[in-house]
């Protein structure tokens, strides 16, 4: 009978025992009680998630040479003092845990308040926090002679594009979570200066957070507002008030079709009026105020790629890696292969396909 | 048959290399159901205990997870008392990359930090949250009956 190592795992501890294959557990017990002082009858042995019994030999349980096997201890009762530790901690630290929420709530929230005279938002635009966060707008936003002959629904696919983009959405919460950011943006607009405390509270609802930066509710407002374009209505004026003539809205359509983000900005273009023109109750949602705020374009369109595999495909990579798979040739192969898809390339390096 | 593969892979790194507190391995010939023992951890009231899972892989795992229930019976807020375990990387958070051994620890970590707030059985939650020593009391009661 050739003799075999087995690790003997319990706990913190490790132990090796040299036992015959053919050798029954009652018999490598007997060997684990020599190295570990822990009687056989309080041993008992777990392999591939079984309980091994006594009468049954090493060999039955196909433990091969080098595995492990797991001991638990049984008679002893150091698991329910243990438990009983537990136990005692667990409210301590809970009454922590409550005291600490209590003092930051007594932290006023707003440490901007009182302070807006002197803010610039783009000052920290170079911030470290803002690195890779930010795009740039580049010519691309405007076209070949800059913006002017952009069409709506052009700007608004690129609108749309930006606002699934789940950084814009976190970039823009930051933005109205800032309180000195929407001081700011009050400060900047007479209408909304005249509104006084109101304003402020309306831009830091949660409410019109999630308006602004839930991309369907974005894409609503643009329907609608498309809708209105093809009437022939300046969308800027979304909602005429009733009395208002209608032959001025044909030739303003015309000739001031908003142009978002345009650098110049036009003058007229006082980004929360229509906003507010309905009242206060269901604020309704301003693309180009959007655009205006932000100077942001969306990210350029996908160039041919022409980097490096490694850097290509780094996570997916990374992921073969995770799973067992360390041949970079053939990683890369089987990824090209699959057009990127890990799960294609899995089933070809499994199939032995590359 | 790749999910063959994979899986006589786990195979042989869990006998030769297996987690502290948990083990693993097929019940007879079927290397599609596995059978896999984990030891309460210490610092919780199931130490001492030793619970048994049955684990069933689909054809096409990894890219399915694993089944895996209890088939000791077990008193804990997110395992009910058919064994079924309410753990998320067993349902819409698995991933590939993930295998028995690490998800058999998963399960260890569930044993000492319970997920209260996401319960199976809303009971134990309820005690857990409120009478934690209760619980606890309860836990390593039932430990010494089915584990021991």
């Amino acid at each position: 009978m050739p003799r075999i190592t087995i690790h003997i795992k319990s706990g913190q501890n490790n132990w090796s025992v040299e036992v015959d294959n053919g050798a029954t557990i009652a018999e490598l017990k007997e060997a684990i009680s020599g190295v570990s002082d822990i009687a056989a009858g309080n041993q008992r042995l777990i392999y591939s998630g079984k309980i091994l019994k006594d009468a049954e030999t090493v060999d039955s349980y196909k433990i091969q040479d080098g595995h492990s096997v797991h001991m638990v201890k049984s008679g002893g009762n150091a698991g329910g003092n243990a438990g009983g530790n537990a136990g005692a901690k667990a409210p301590a630290a809970e009454t922590a845990a409550t005291a600490a929420a209590g003092s930051a709530e007594a932290v006023p929230s707003n440490l901007a308040a009182g302070q807006t005279s002197g803010y610039n938002p783009l000052a920290d635009l170079t911030g470290a926090r803002y690195a890779g966060l930010h795009n740039l707008p580049s010519a691309d936003m405007f076209g070949p002679d800059g913006g002017l002959n952009r069409s709506q629904s052009a700007q608004n696919q690129e609108m749309m594009e930006m606002m699934e983009n789940p950084m814009f959405q976190s970039q823009m919460q930051e933005m109205l979570g800032n309180p000195q950011m929407v001081d700011f943006l009050i400060q900047q607009n007479p209408q909304l200066r005249a509104m006084g405390p109101q304003a402020r509270q309306m831009l830091s609802s949660p409410m019109f957070r999630q308006m602004m930066s839930d991309p369907r509710t974005i894409r609503e407002s643009m329907q609608m507002m498309n809708s209105m374009n093809d009437a022939g209505l300046d969308p800027s004026t979304a909602f005429p008030a009733p009395g208002s003539a209608a032959p001025s809205a044909g030739t303003s359509a015309g000739a001031a079709t908003p142009t978002a983000g345009a650098p110049a900005g036009a003058p007229a273009a006082n980004p929360f009026a229509s906003l507010f023109g309905g009242g206060l109750q269901q604020p309704q949602f301003n693309p180009e105020l959007l655009a205006s705020m932000l100077g942001t374009n969306p990210p350029a369109p996908a160039a041919a790629d022409t980097r490096p595999p490694e850097e290509r495909y780094e996570s997916q990579l990374r992921q073969l890696n995770d799973m067992g798979f360390f041949d970079f040739d053939r990683n890369v192969a089987a990824l090209r292969r699959a057009g990127g898809s890990v799960q294609g390339a899995l089933d070809a390096l499994l199939n032995g396909n590359v | 048959m790749s999910s063959l593969k994979r899986i006589t892979k786990e195979l042989n790194d869990l006998g030769r290399d297996p987690p502290t507190s948990c083990s693993a391995g097929p019940v007879g010939d079927d290397v599609y159901h596995w059978q896999a023992s984990i030891m309460g951890p210490p610092d919780s009231p199931y130490a001492g205990g030793v619970f048994f899972l049955s684990i069933h892989f689909p054809t096409d795992y990894p890219f399915k997870p694993p089944k895996i229930s209890f088939t000791t019976k077990i008193y804990h807020p997110n395992i009910n008392a058919n064994g079924n375990i309410c753990l998320d990387i067993l349902k819409d958070q698995w991933s590939p990359a993930l295998t028995i051994s690490k998800v058999l620890l998963s399960i260890c970590s569930l044993l000492t930090d319970a997920n209260p707030d996401d319960p199976l059985v809303p009971e134990i939650a309820h005690l857990y949250k409120t009478d934690r020593s209760k619980y606890e009391a309860t836990a390593r009661e039932w430990t010494k009956k089915y584990a021991i």
